[in-house]
């Protein structure tokens, strides 16, 4: 197990470390020159000279890059240009309404997905069976940001339920609660149909296999075969899809911030991106990154948790 | 129609399994009655896809769907288990009838440990809890001999051999001291050394029990050492029973005769051949008007009365036999080869 573990977090490590050299690389392939968007059009060249000196920007790419590295093992990702704060301060500032979104946005596909999966494997060819996955189709196919839009126009404008844009996070739990709701429910019905489908594809797997047949040849009752002696066996696929989809929620979260003008790594990552700030951009994908890495590192040791042949493995 | 012993446990009346085909019903399972008594072995032979499984799987409402049960019943001490409510069903099913599945490798839970899933049977139908369980878990891997079973109880089916895992399965099957055990084909996924082991066990157990055991298998030694009364099932229906050692001295049927010819015996002398049975098993889609073994029968095949009517499982002049052929005094007169 601990060799397991191990291996885990080597695995994190280089993955985060490939994922911000990329990101590092591609933001400066990005046509745009920084200096010239602090100071705008009508600056001269020598300050223009002067603050691209300041901000490292005349050496080399490969300079730069050792540059940031040294400096990023140390825990410094340098500081915003627009802002002039440091990146890492930045980004920590706005996670908690990412993370906020995103686990509400993952529970609500959780909680919706996977049972609804379950059902519509059980009782596989009925009207159930059809309208879940009608519903599902319909999740997978519309962008999440075309939701986002009309559940505000329903929701929010029509019926009146729910706020449509913001957070007001200083205005008690319940009002930020008030507020999450819409845009944790858009995030979490996209994702939940990924989710629901991949379920029944899996528990309808399981359910043909021999044990269960043993399993209800011996008597044991059909909620316990289901929920207990199959499920489990299901589980390992319905983890992977949660994963994989939570990476994917973390992005689809910049377009739901966006159009629930919610503050959060999305939209600072979206205005950070239009600045050219690169040191910013540098310090969410960072954060990003960890956070993905570290859903599939959770993942991968559950995955030895329930299934005892992987611990071997 | 017989009626069942005073002694019988089991009794099979005139089950019909079909399933949906392009073309109406296909008849699988085609009017079959079999009687299991206490203490006794009954072996149901035949190739693979002549019902034996669907028969019993028929019998404990196991069939898949589309398929479906259409005629007969399933008397399990009195009770005709077809037609009784699903929960009371489920209550009979591994606590008075097991059955045993064919591959070891495929029938136990991978990420349940071997105790938990023997005490999910026990839990199913005894208000055991979780900490007797385990104990009844481990005193039923002990019966069906597992080394070390205080160890062994927590390993997973992937720790396990081939011939411990049916082990396993067996130890599930009796954990309940059901009335009447179902082994189908327990040993064909096994080693020959470990495939005598198991069906000694069977046999051990059964004896200890007094349980009714039910051996399908399409392996002649098997029965000739284990069975007790014997039935020869062919597309679907039974086309020879009796006991054991009359049908093997004396078989009333080509096909259980084809049969005994195609497989050579201890006594078989050197230089002998071994004749196959001509042709393939029958499609259960397409089977002929009369006698489903006429295509293939070196008896009376072609024969009128064999093409257009089919026979009846009838009384022979062995005592408790019947078979299921219209020339089987012809085969009376007729001197086994052996």
């Amino acid at each position: 197990m601990l060799g397991y573990l191990g291996r885990c977090l080597a695995h994190l490590m280089v993955t985060v470390a490939g994922i911000v050299t990329v990101a590092f690389f591609l933001m400066r392939a990005i046509p745009g020159d920084p200096a010239q968007y602090m100071l705008g059009d009508y600056a001269t060249q020598e300050s223009l000279a002067a603050l691209r000196a300041q901000l490292g920007l005349d050496r080399s790419l490969v300079e730069q890059y050792l540059l940031f590295v040294a400096r990023a093992v140390q825990g410094d990702l340098g500081t915003s240009v627009a802002t002039g704060q440091a990146a890492l301060t930045e980004i920590i500032d706005s996670l908690p309404a990412s993370l906020a979104l995103a686990f509400s946005g993952l529970f609500v596909a959780v909680a919706l997905g996977v049972p609804s999966g379950i059902a519509a494997a059980v009782r596989q060819g009925t009207w159930l069976d059809v309208a879940i996955m009608l519903v599902a189709l319909g999740g997978i196919s519309f962008p999440v940001f075309w939701l986002g839009l009309a559940a505000i126009l329903l929701f929010s404008h029509k019926l009146g339920i729910f706020p449509a844009l913001g957070s007001s996070s200083d205005a008690g739990w319940l009002t930020s609660l008030h507020h999450l709701a819409l845009p944790a429910l858009v995030l979490g019905f996209s994702v939940a149909a990924y989710i629901a489908r991949l379920t029944r594809s899996a528990m309808l797997e399981v359910l043909n296999q021999d044990y269960v047949r043993v399993a209800r040849a011996m008597g044991i009752p059909d909620r316990r075969v289901v929920y207990r002696l199959a499920l489990r066996n299901a589980l390992v696929p319905i983890l992977a899809v949660i994963g994989v989809t939570f990476a994917w929620s973390l992005g689809n979260a910049i377009l739901i911030e966006a159009v629930f003008s919610r503050p959060g790594v999305g939209s600072t990552m979206l205005k950070a991106i239009l600045a050219r700030d690169y040191q910013l951009v540098q310090a969410g994908v960072l954060a990003l990154a960890t956070g993905v890495v570290l859903t599939n590192t959770l993942l991968d040791i559950l995955y030895g948790v329930i299934d005892p042949r992987l611990r071997a493995a | 129609m017989m009626q069942p012993k005073p002694a019988t446990v089991l009794s099979i009346r005139g089950l019909t399994t079909t399933f949906p085909g392009p073309r109406g019903d296909i008849v699988i399972v085609d009017d079959v009655s079999l009687d299991v008594a206490r203490g006794e072995t009954l072996a149901v032979v035949g190739e693979s896809g002549s019902g034996k499984t669907m028969t019993f799987h028929s019998a404990l409402g196991l069939v898949p769907s589309p398929g479906r049960v259409v005629a007969g019943e399933v008397l399990l001490d009195g009770a005709d288990l077809l037609r009784l409510p699903p929960h009371e069903l489920r209550q009979r099913r591994g606590a008075d009838i097991a059955i045993v599945f064919q591959d070891p490798l495929t029938a136990l839970n991978p990420v349940f440990t071997i105790g938990d899933q023997i005490g999910e049977v026990l839990r199913a139908h005894t208000r055991l809890s979780r900490s007797s369980a385990r104990k009844r878990a481990i005193e039923t891997l002990e019966r069906v001999h597992i080394p070390d079973p205080h160890r062994r109880v927590d390993d997973f089916p992937h720790q396990f051999s081939g011939g411990m895992r049916q082990r396993a399965l067996i130890a599930m099957a009796i954990a309940l001291e059901p009335k009447v055990l179902i082994a189908d084909e327990p040993t064909t996924a096994l080693d020959v050394t470990v495939q005598a082991q198991v069906l000694e066990l069977l046999a051990d157990l059964k004896r200890d029990t007094g349980m009714g055991l039910v051996l399908i298998t399409h392996d002649l030694g098997v029965v000739a050492r284990y069975a007790d009364r014997l039935a020869v099932m062919y597309a679907g229906r039974v086309m020879e029973q009796g006991t054991a050692d009359r049908v093997f001295e004396t078989p009333r049927h080509p096909y259980t005769l084809s049969l005994f010819r195609s497989i050579p015996h201890l006594d078989t002398p050197a230089g002998t051949d071994l004749t196959p049975i001509e042709g393939l098993p029958p499609n259960p889609a397409l089977l002929p008007t009369g006698c489903a073994f006429e295509p293939r029968c070196f008896h009376g095949g072609g024969r009128e009365d064999c093409r257009s009517g089919r026979p009846a499982l009838t009384p022979t002049d062995v005592p408790e036999h019947a078979a299921r052929c219209w020339h089987w005094t012809e085969l009376a007169s007729e001197r086994r080869p052996s």
